[in-house]
């Protein structure tokens, strides 16, 4: 890990200056241990990505560093604390890594306006370098807008980034050109969500509306603007839509306005689930929908609005959830659980908090 | 080989007889009593001899037939064990099987209830709206009165149109009358001119 002096400046008000050879070496290991406290006190992750082979977690920071976690050491009946800690961490982006998303052989990580892939089976060697750096063309080039989401789309193999700049640019994975540019959101854009049925993508944002978008045609298709109906919006924590899940013919979003599920076709709101806490991630699993947001809790809801279960986690505010559902692994199936912390909790039964893996 | 027989042997021995008690005192003391009878001299201590001897042996024949049997016995319960342990991984097996069958049969419970739920929500939605049959009769019973009144517009407009051209007919009946009427003075009052002009000249 590369020293960030630039992160933390006020970490040198804390240091006096070392005194003799013995005494130099001794502050620099003190402050280097400080250093790496403090750096996991203000800790952030904000994505998390599963291996291909479904045995390790990839987890982004607000350092820009990511660290890959062997899930199953951490599972196995002879675990320790080690098994606990990143297997490796490396400086991934100059800035946080927002997003990140795996494909069968890559994983690919996206920071402030660039996106770079990394192959998994070189990752867990030291040393690591991406495959390759991609910018997607931006209006002007002084702007360096955030990537906030990725999506991969199987069926055309292309990746869809979505962030700062309102639009949403797709790049085709073979050969890395940047094909379209989707306009229409007025502000930035959180979340992104594919439809897979009829290949449309849903993108969300801070002004408030969620957008379907059609890939081939690539026009949009449908707009939900979710704050102006009465039963989910709440304005006094704003209109953006902080989360999206698509399930084909139902989606549910929330953010500022309550968490609530719609019915696509007829663009209704059918069940508004009482959370009042903003949600920051949520996704359908069997016949549930995980939900986690401000506040330690996953929730479990049911369809009908009930409120099936919350477990509590070891992070004050929740950013993403990961289910790991590869089927090459599955003694390694659970739940993760990342947010305001250097940790990620890992749920194996969605009853309860397992144990947590730490930076 | 034979050094690990041996130890074998004396570890068993030491086992099942440690002490020397039991049927190999018993064994060492039938050679010596055998020993001592060859080398007795009276036929009483002889016989009393051979007697001992001979209910010694009947009793190490009988420990021996024991052993015998209790070994029996162990090797038909080590069958009747392994006979148990494979009927437990059978059902342990049977037991995995319908595990599996439970987690399928979970998974469609689970989707079924999904459906369920999905349905509920948008029943609830649609019971918002009024009755589909309801507002079609409305609409129909609305349709029927604009009918109806379309056709007084239509009665009412074609009387208007009769009275219309009655009175036109009417006034331009009056209107000629007048005509004439006038025509008429006007050519009477001519031939009172002419008249007048006639009598005048024939005077003088």
């Amino acid at each position: 890990m590369k020293h960030q002096t630039s992160t933390l400046p006020f970490l040198s008000v804390f240091l006096e200056p070392p005194m003799g050879m013995h005494g130099q070496v001794l502050a620099a290991a003190k402050e280097a241990e400080v250093f790496q406290a403090l750096q996991r006190l203000h800790m952030t992750i904000f994505s998390q990505s599963v291996s291909p082979c479904g045995k390790f977690l990839a987890a982004g920071n607000n350092y820009g560093q990511i660290a890959i976690f062997s899930l199953s050491a951490a599972l196995s009946s002879e675990a320790k604390e080690e098994s606990k800690k990143p297997v490796v961490t490396f400086q991934a982006h100059d800035g946080p890594v927002y997003s990140m998303v795996s494909t069968d052989r890559h994983l690919l990580s996206a920071g402030d306006g660039e996106v770079k892939a990394w192959l998994w089976a070189e990752m867990l060697k030291k040393g690591c370098k991406e495959l390759w750096c991609r910018q997607p063309p931006y209006r002007t080039s002084l702007e360096v807008p955030e990537i906030n989401a990725l999506l991969l789309v199987p069926k055309e193999n292309s990746l869809i980034l979505a962030g700062g700049d309102c639009q949403l640019h797709t790049m085709d994975l073979e050969t890395g050109t940047f094909t379209r540019v989707l306009r229409g959101h007025t502000d930035y854009i959180h979340c992104l969500a594919l439809r897979e049925r009829s290949p449309e993508v849903l993108s969300g944002g801070e002004d408030g509306a969620v957008r379907l978008w059609d890939l081939r045609t690539a026009k949009e298709v449908q707009t939900i603007e979710v704050y102006k109906h009465e039963e989910c919006s709440r304005p006094h924590n704003g209109r953006w839509i902080g989360c999206l899940a698509t399930d084909s013919d139902w989606m549910v979003c929330g953010g500022g306005p309550a968490l609530t599920l719609w019915h696509l076709r007829s663009s209704t709101p059918t069940t508004v689930f009482p959370m009042r806490a903003p949600q920051k991630h949520v996704t359908f699993y069997q016949d549930l929908i995980l939900s986690a947001g401000q506040g330690r809790c996953v929730n479990q809801w049911q369809l009908s609005g009930e409120l099936k279960a919350q477990v509590p986690g070891s992070s004050p505010g929740l950013l993403s959830l990961s289910l790991n559902q590869q089927p090459a692994a599955p003694e390694c199936k659970v739940l993760t659980a990342a947010g305001n912390s250097c940790r990620v909790d890992v749920f194996t039964n969605l009853g309860y908090r397992a144990f947590s893996l730490s930076f | 080989m034979g050094a690990v027989t041996d130890d074998e042997v004396i570890r068993k021995r030491l086992l099942i007889d440690g002490d020397g008690a039991g049927d190999d005192r018993r064994i060492n003391l039938l050679v010596k009593s055998f020993i001592k009878w060859c080398n007795s001299g009276s036929q009483e201590e002889g016989y009393s001899q051979y007697q001992r001897m001979l209910s010694t042996l009947s009793q190490c024949e009988f420990s021996m037939g024991k052993t015998l049997l209790v070994y029996d016995m162990n090797l038909r319960e080590m069958e009747n064990y392994e006979k148990i342990y494979k009927e437990i991984e059978c059902s342990i097996a049977g037991a995995h099987e319908k595990i599996a069958e439970c987690k399928k049969q979970i998974l469609q419970a689970k989707r079924i209830r999904k459906n369920r739920q999905e349905y509920d929500a948008l029943a609830k939605v649609i019971q918002h709206h009024p009755d589909r049959h309801e507002t079609l009769k409305e609409l129909e019973a609305l349709g029927k009165e604009l009918e109806h009144l379309s056709h007084i517009k239509e009665s009412v407009e074609d009387k208007l149109e009769l009275r219309r051209k009655q009175f036109h007919v009417l006034l331009s009946t009056i209107h000629e009358l007048q005509q004439t009427l006038e025509n008429d003075e006007k050519l009477s009052e001519v031939e009172e001119a002419q008249d007048e002009s006639m009598e005048t000249d024939t005077k003088p």
